[in-house]
């Protein structure tokens, strides 16, 4: 007995020891430790370097940043042929911030493939609202194509912000354990922050092209922002 | 005690096997779902499924096999589902390396294709093939359909993974879920099959890949057609100075 309770306290059970057990011995082990009978459990962060609520977070994050960047392409490109018929200066400016827009989507796609993440289910409708945003502001005029950018990308601005503080702290731990940070880590952290400022830039964009002179701002920046948040917490979750 | 009443053991496989980890890391190893000496156990056990079926009895004697208790299956409160959970699993994971595309120009649709029957083929090489109908037996039981449609999902994106396909828009569902299907079918189909080298269950395969292309093709066509008339009238109505 004496024997059986010094081989209870033994972290790793060998399988010379484990044939000899009996079988109640063999079941109480198996119930009482935590990593099981039949061997030790090792830590997932040890192995991997992310545990399951980071790989949970980064997979949620990523698709929301999918979701975005879709509707943003389709958002301009949707706004621009209205727009562009009263503001033909406006030209350029359209053109440089579809661009970019659409070298996200690109990115971004690229990492959902690579990372195998599943897109939002609700991309079919994503896609129309985010046309319909588009135009129907593009119809409304100049200052509420702006309001609707800065709206947007005050949103976006916002969220792509939360994630690099996020991505920052996992930095920061791994730098705490003395453990290399990796490329992923590093390359990710370099994308959403390239993303974040380029946002940033459309929304100084909107502001010096009269975003505030639009009519009603209040409530039409308003509406635009509550959108992005349930949109944002809808395409984490599905 | 506590711990005895923390975990009770039906729950403790679902914690065991949580499913695949949602987000695919390149710098580190994935874990293996299942522990070391549940491996031994279980790929023990599959050894005797060509004699003895999926059934409790293959499970004791491969645990027999490898020195461990007889009582030591108690670990799998869901017995033989676990010998065909276990089957599905490492059949899914071991795709990657037994599958060699000839050419790097391979379409896509061809990989899927090779993949299928790679897959297939690994059914008949491990010897399960007679038998398989007994495990589509035990995974079509109310309380075990849920962990077997979640490795068909899973099988159907490891596949189009492999394949090298890309695409994350609202194809990635209708392709996961066509495969899917198709797979299952395919698999049922061979199961009865008795033609020589499965030569039967090939051309099944290809019939069902074929509609599938027909159909999504179709699909295509319409939406494109579609999306045309749409942007040609819209350009219509702004050429006539409509403000839209």
């Amino acid at each position: 007995m004496a024997l059986l309770f010094l081989r209870e306290t033994m972290p790793v059970v060998h399988l010379s020891t484990r044939s000899r057990l009996t079988p109640l011995a063999f079941q109480l082990k198996a119930r009482n430790s935590p990593t099981g009978c039949l061997g030790r459990r090792q830590d997932p962060l040890a192995r991997t370097g992310l545990d399951l609520e980071q790989k949970k977070y980064l997979e949620s994050a990523l698709r929301v940043n999918q979701a975005g960047e879709l509707a943003a392409t389709l958002i301009y490109s949707a706004q621009t042929p209205p727009l562009l018929k009263s503001h033909p200066s406006l030209r350029n400016l359209m053109k440089h911030m579809y661009e970019q827009e659409a070298g996200h989507f690109s990115t971004f796609n690229h990492l959902m493939a690579k990372h195998r993440i599943r897109p939002t289910a609700m991309y079919p409708v994503w896609s129309t609202l985010a046309a319909g945003l588009g135009w129907a502001t593009g119809v409304m005029g100049r200052e509420a194509s702006m309001a609707c950018t800065e709206a947007v990308e005050t949103e976006i601005g916002e969220h792509y912000n939360n994630q690099v503080k996020e991505l920052l702290t996992w930095v920061e731990a791994r730098q705490a354990r003395g453990e290399a940070v990796g490329e992923e880590l590093q390359g990710l952290l370099g994308v959403i922050r390239k993303c974040r400022d380029e946002e940033l830039e459309h929304l100084d964009h909107a502001v010096e092209n009269d975003a505030k002179e639009a009519n009603p701002y209040e409530l039409l920046t308003g509406v635009i922002r509550a959108g992005c948040r349930g949109a944002i917490w809808v395409s984490e979750r599905v | 005690m506590r711990n005895i009443l923390r975990v009770p053991p039906t729950i403790r496989p679902l914690l065991l096997h949580a499913s695949r980890a949602p987000y695919h890391s390149y710098e580190h190893v994935q874990p293996s779902p299942y522990r070391e000496a549940e491996r031994e156990i279980l790929s023990a056990g599959l050894t005797h499924v060509p004699t003895h079926g999926f059934t409790h009895e293959a499970l004791t004697t491969g645990a027999k096999d490898v020195g461990y208790l007889e009582v030591s299956t108690n670990l799998f409160p869901k017995g033989p589902f676990e010998l065909v959970n276990y089957y599905l699993v490492t059949q899914r994971l071991g795709l990657k390396d037994r599958i060699q595309f000839p050419s790097e120009k391979m379409g896509v649709g061809a990989r899927v294709r090779s993949l299928v029957l790679e897959r297939l083929r690994a059914n008949v090489d491990s010897g399960v093939q007679p038998r398989w109908q007994e495990a589509l037996a035990l995974m079509s039981l109310a309380e075990n359909i849920p962990a077997s449609l979640r490795e068909l999902r899973d099988l159907s994106d490891e596949i189009w993974f492999l394949a090298g396909d890309t695409a994350v828009d609202s194809s990635w569902y209708t392709k996961r879920a066509s495969l899917a299907g198709i797979y299952a079918a395919t698999e049922v189909y061979q199961t009865t099959d008795q033609s020589a080298d499965f030569r039967d269950t090939e051309e099944f395969l290809d019939r069902r890949l074929e509609g599938l292309r027909t159909v999504g093709s179709a699909m295509g066509n319409t939406m494109e057609w579609v999306g045309f008339q749409g942007g040609a009238l819209v350009n219509l109505l702004r050429s006539k100075g409509v403000r839209i």
